[in-house]
C-alpha cells in the first residue's frame, strides 16, 4: 500500500511548525502504524532527506500510555478502544493521505514534531492521585473486604493509562475523563474514602492551574479513551466534588 | 513475557521497602564528581557515535540504529533462541562482537547532542543491548544443563524433555561487570530448598 | 483580563453553576408551554388572558420574574464566559476537523444558545416589550376599571373616544363572554381612551397578540425554526445537566437519555403546536 503523509514538524518549543509531506510506498496491510512511520524514518535518515520524525512509543502493545497521535482527525486514528501502536495500515486505503499531528493542548507544550510534554498528568497525580498509606509488604488481596461491583468499577476506572487521547479529543482540552478515572478509582475502594474529599478538591484545582478546559460534556473524551473508560466516572467526580463543597475546610495547599 | 522479564510482578513486594527510608534523604545535588564522572561518560558515547557521520563503511554506506537493532535481534532469535547448543552460543559471541564493532565505527545518528534526540536515545539503549546480548549468551554456554526456558540440545532426556544437571547447577548465576569487553565475574548463589522436594516437572501426563 | 484571578471559582463549579441555571430554565419553559396551550383553548381567550392578567399582577411573579432575568443572565454570562475560557486551551488549531463522534448538540451549545438570545430578542419585541410599553401591541382592560375610571374622568363626551369604545365593544373578540374584559384594543384606540380615563389600567392582550401574529406565515416559521433551536439546546442541556450533577450511573444513563430526548420533543412540539394550529385556523 501506498501513502501520502502530512506530518508536523516542529523543531522545539518555541519553533512555530508546519506541515511536511512525505511518501511511502510499498507498506504491507499487516504493518503497524508506528512501524510505518519507522519505515519512513529509516528512508529519512538514510536518503539524508529530513531529520527523523519524532514520537512518542514504548510498549507498542497498547499498555503503556506513551504513544499518541492525532491522525485524519482522531486521537489514535481510526478505530475505538486501540492505541495508536495499535493502528495497521488495513484500516487505510491504497492511496490514502494521511494528517499527523501532535495532540494539541495549552498544557500538552510540544517538545519535538508529535512530541508532547505529559508531565501536567503527573503532576495532578502528585496532587491528590493516591493513598497515604505507610507502606510495607503488600496486605492480603482479601484481608479488606471489597464487593466485586465495586471492585469491578474501581478496575474499569484504574485501567486508565494517562496516554491524554481525552484531552486531545476534547474541544475544550479537558482532563476531566483522566481526573475522574483516577478519583473514581480511588473512591471506589475502602482505602481511597479515607482522603476522598481532599483528594478530589486538590486534584481538580491543579488540574484548573494546569491549563486543562472545563467540561462542557460532549463525552468526545470517552469515545476516543483506547481504554473505554466511560463518562459515569466524570459523573462520579462531579459528585465527589459537590460533596466536598459541603465537607468543610481543606486547604488546597495542604 | 514482559511482566515477568521486567519484575511487574516482584517489584510491589520489594522494591518499595528497599526505597522508603530515602524518602529522608531529599534532594541529591549534581555537584558531586561522581555526576561528573557519570555525565562525561554518557557524553563521550554519545560524541564517539556522532562521529560516524564522518566516516563510511567499505562500501560507503551507514546504518541506521534500527537496522543494528534488528540484525542483533536475528542473531539473537537465531543462536541464542529457546534451544541453544554449544555450537550455536560460540558462533553467537562471535558474531555479536562483530556487528558491535560495525555499530561503533558505522552506525548513523542524525541530529545532535544539544536537542532531543530520540535516535540517539535508541543509539545508546542499542549500545547497553549489545552487552546484555553477550551476557546472556555467555550465561547459556556457561549452563551446561537444560533448566527452564534454557533449552541446551546437549543436555535432554529419551523424549526431549529438559534435562537438569542438579549436581553442578543448582545455582543462580549472578555475573558482576568488569567494563566493556571484559570477561564477568561470576558470583554462585546456591539454592537450597529447605521445606519443598525438587523433582522434574512431566507435562506429558 | 484573567478573570480566573478576580474570582477563584473552579471549572466544575462554573458549570455547576450553568447547569443549575439551566435546569431553572428547563422548569420554566415547561410551564411557559402549558400555559401558552390555553391560547388553543375554544373559550375566545378567557382562560388565557385571566392567567396573563395573574401574571402580570401578582407579587410572586414579579419577583419571580426578576429571578427568571437573572437566571437567563448568568446562564449566558457564566456559557460565555466558560467557552471563552475553553478556546483558549488549544492556542494552535487542529488541521484535521475533529471525527469524533460526541453527544448531539453538546459542541453547538454556544451557537444554539447565541441564536437563541438573538430569537428571545425577537419574542421580547413581540410581546413582552409590549407590557414595558416600548413597542405598541394589543391591549385589554377590566370592564369594572373602565366604568369607575369613566366616572371619575373627563365628563366631557368626546366623540373620538366615544368611537374608539363603540368599535371596541362591538369588535370580534373584544369583550368577552362574561362582560369583565374589553380585548383586542387596538393601540390607537388605547390612546385615545388612556387618555380620557388616565386610572384605567391597560394591560397587554397577550392572547390576540399571538393570535394575529400567528396568522402570519413567515412569524410562524420563524417561531418554528425558534423552537427547533430550543430543541437543539435543551437536547444538549437536559442530559448535561444530569451528568454535570453527578446524576449519572451506570444503572440508569440510559433512561436520562430517553426522558432527555422526550423532554425536548414535549416542549419542542408543544410549543410549536400553537402557531401552527393558530394559523390552520384550526
Amino acid at each position: 500500500m501506498n501513502f501520502t503523509l502530512h506530518i508536523w514538524r516542529q523543531e522545539n518549543a518555541k519553533a512555530k511548525g508546519r506541515f511536511e509531506t512525505y511518501k511511502v510506498s510499498d507498506i504491507s496491510s499487516d504493518c503497524s502504524f508506528l512501524e510505518m512511520l519507522d519505515i519512513l524514518n529509516e528512508q529519512l535518515i538514510n536518503d539524508h532527506i529530513a531529520h527523523p520524525v519524532c514520537f512518542d512509543n514504548d510498549c507498542r502493545e497498547g499498555i503503556c500510555g506513551m504513544c499518541g497521535l492525532y491522525i485524519n482527525g482522531r486521537p489514535h486514528g481510526n478505530d475505538d478502544g486501540i492505541t495508536t501502536c495499535q493502528l495497521h495500515m488495513r484500516k487505510f486505503n491504497d492511496g490514502d493521505e494521511i494528517w499527523i499531528e501532535p495532540w494539541r493542548a495549552k498544557a500538552f507544550p510540544v517538545i519535538c514534531d508529535l512530541v508532547v510534554d505529559r508531565s501536567a498528568f503527573d503532576k495532578i497525580i502528585q496532587a491528590g492521585g493516591y493513598i497515604s498509606v505507610t507502606t510495607g509488604g503488600v496486605p492480603d488481596a482479601n484481608t479488606i473486604p471489597v464487593a466485586k461491583r465495586f471492585a469491578d468499577m474501581a478496575m474499569d476506572a484504574a485501567e486508565c493509562i494517562g496516554c491524554g487521547a481525552c484531552v486531545a479529543a476534547c474541544k475544550n482540552a479537558s482532563a476531566m475523563l483522566f481526573v475522574g478515572a483516577k478519583v473514581a478509582h480511588l473512591a471506589l475502594l475502602p482505602q481511597g474514602q479515607v482522603e476522598a474529599n481532599e483528594r478530589v478538591k486538590k486534584m481538580v484545582c491543579r488540574m484548573d492551574e494546569l491549563g486543562f478546559g472545563s467540561c462542557t460534556n460532549t463525552y468526545a473524551c470517552e469515545a476516543e479513551c483506547p481504554k473505554q473508560i466511560k463518562r459515569q466516572n466524570i459523573a462520579r467526580l462531579n459528585r465527589e466534588w459537590i460533596k466536598q463543597l459541603f465537607s468543610g475546610n481543606h486547604k488546597p495547599n495542604e | 513475557m514482559q511482566g515477568l522479564a521486567d519484575g511487574y510482578f516482584v517489584l510491589p513486594y520489594t522494591l518499595q521497602n528497599y526505597l522508603a527510608d530515602q524518602i529522608t534523604v531529599g534532594h541529591i545535588s549534581t555537584d558531586t564528581p561522581e555526576f561528573d564522572e557519570a555525565e562525561q561518560s554518557v557524553r563521550q558515547r554519545e560524541e564517539r557515535l556522532m562521529e560516524n557521520g564522518k566516516r563510511k563503511t567499505e562500501n560507503g554506506e551507514l546504518h541506521t540504529v534500527d537496522h543494528y537493532h534488528k540484525a542483533l535481534g536475528k542473531i539473537m532469535w537465531e543462536y541464542v533462541g529457546m534451544s541453544r547448543n554449544e555450537e550455536s552460543l560460540t558462533k553467537a559471541a562471535t558474531m555479536i562482537d562483530e556487528l558491535e564493532n560495525e555499530f561503533w565505527q558505522h552506525v548513523q545518528v542524525p541530529g545532535d547532542i544539544e536537542s532531543f534526540n530520540p535516535e540517539m536515545e535508541k543509539a545508546l539503549r542499542l549500545a547497553d543491548y549489545f552487552e546484555l546480548a553477550r551476557l546472556i549468551t555467555a550465561d547459556a554456554l556457561h549452563r551446561k544443563e537444560s533448566c527452564g526456558g534454557h533449552f541446551r540440545t546437549e543436555s535432554q532426556t529419551e523424549d526431549g524433555e529438559t534435562l537438569r544437571d542438579d549436581q553442578n547447577y543448582m545455582y543462580v548465576a549472578a555475573w558482576e561487570y568488569q567494563g566493556h569487553g571484559q570477561p564477568e565475574t561470576l558470583h554462585k548463589e546456591p539454592l537450597n530448598y529447605e521445606h519443598i522436594q525438587i523433582a522434574t516437572r512431566n507435562y506429558k501426563n | 483580563m484573567d478573570t480566573n484571578k478576580l474570582i477563584k471559582i473552579s471549572s466544575i463549579t462554573k458549570k455547576l453553576l450553568v447547569g443549575l441555571f439551566g435546569a431553572f430554565l428547563l422548569v420554566f419553559l415547561l410551564f411557559h408551554m402549558c400555559a401558552n396551550l390555553f391560547i388553543l383553548a375554544k373559550d375566545g381567550g378567557d382562560a388565557y388572558s385571566a392567567f396573563c392578567h395573574f401574571m402580570g399582577t401578582n407579587v410572586i411573579v414579579k419577583v419571580f420574574e426578576i429571578v427568571l432575568f437573572a437566571t437567563f443572565f448568568l446562564h449566558m454570562c457564566l456559557s460565555c464566559w466558560l467557552w471563552w475560557q475553553n478556546r483558549k486551551n488549544r492556542p494552535v488549531r487542529y488541521h484535521q476537523p475533529s471525527r469524533t463522534k460526541t453527544a448531539k448538540g453538546s459542541k453547538l451549545a454556544i451557537v444554539t444558545g447565541s441564536l437563541l438570545l438573538l430569537c428571545i430578542v425577537f419574542h421580547f419585541y413581540d410581546f413582552y416589550f409590549v407590557k414595558m410599553n416600548v413597542v405598541k401591541g394589543t391591549y385589554m382592560v377590566n370592564t369594572e376599571q373602565l366604568m369607575i375610571a369613566a366616572q371619575k374622568g373627563n365628563q366631557e363626551a368626546d366623540p373620538s373616544v366615544e368611537q374608539a369604545l363603540i368599535k371596541c365593544m362591538t369588535k370580534e373578540g373584544g369583550i368577552s363572554a362574561d362582560y369583565k374584559w374589553l380585548r383586542n384594543i387596538e393601540s390607537a384606540d388605547k390612546e385615545v381612551l388612556q387618555k380620557a380615563y388616565p386610572e384605567a389600567e391597560f394591560e397587554p392582550d397577550f392572547y390576540n397578540m399571538a393570535r394575529q401574529k400567528f396568522s402570519v406565515w413567515h412569524i410562524v416559521l420563524c417561531y418554528l425554526v425558534f423552537f427547533f433551536l430550543v430543541g437543539l439546546h435543551i437536547r444538549h442541556g437536559f442530559e448535561s445537566a444530569f451528568q454535570t450533577f453527578g446524576l449519572n450511573h451506570y444503572k440508569y444513563s440510559k433512561l436520562i437519555e430517553v426522558l432527555g430526548i422526550i423532554y425536548c420533543w414535549v416542549i419542542c412540539l408543544g410549543f410549536a403546536i400553537v402557531p401552527i394550529v393558530v394559523f390552520l385556523g384550526l
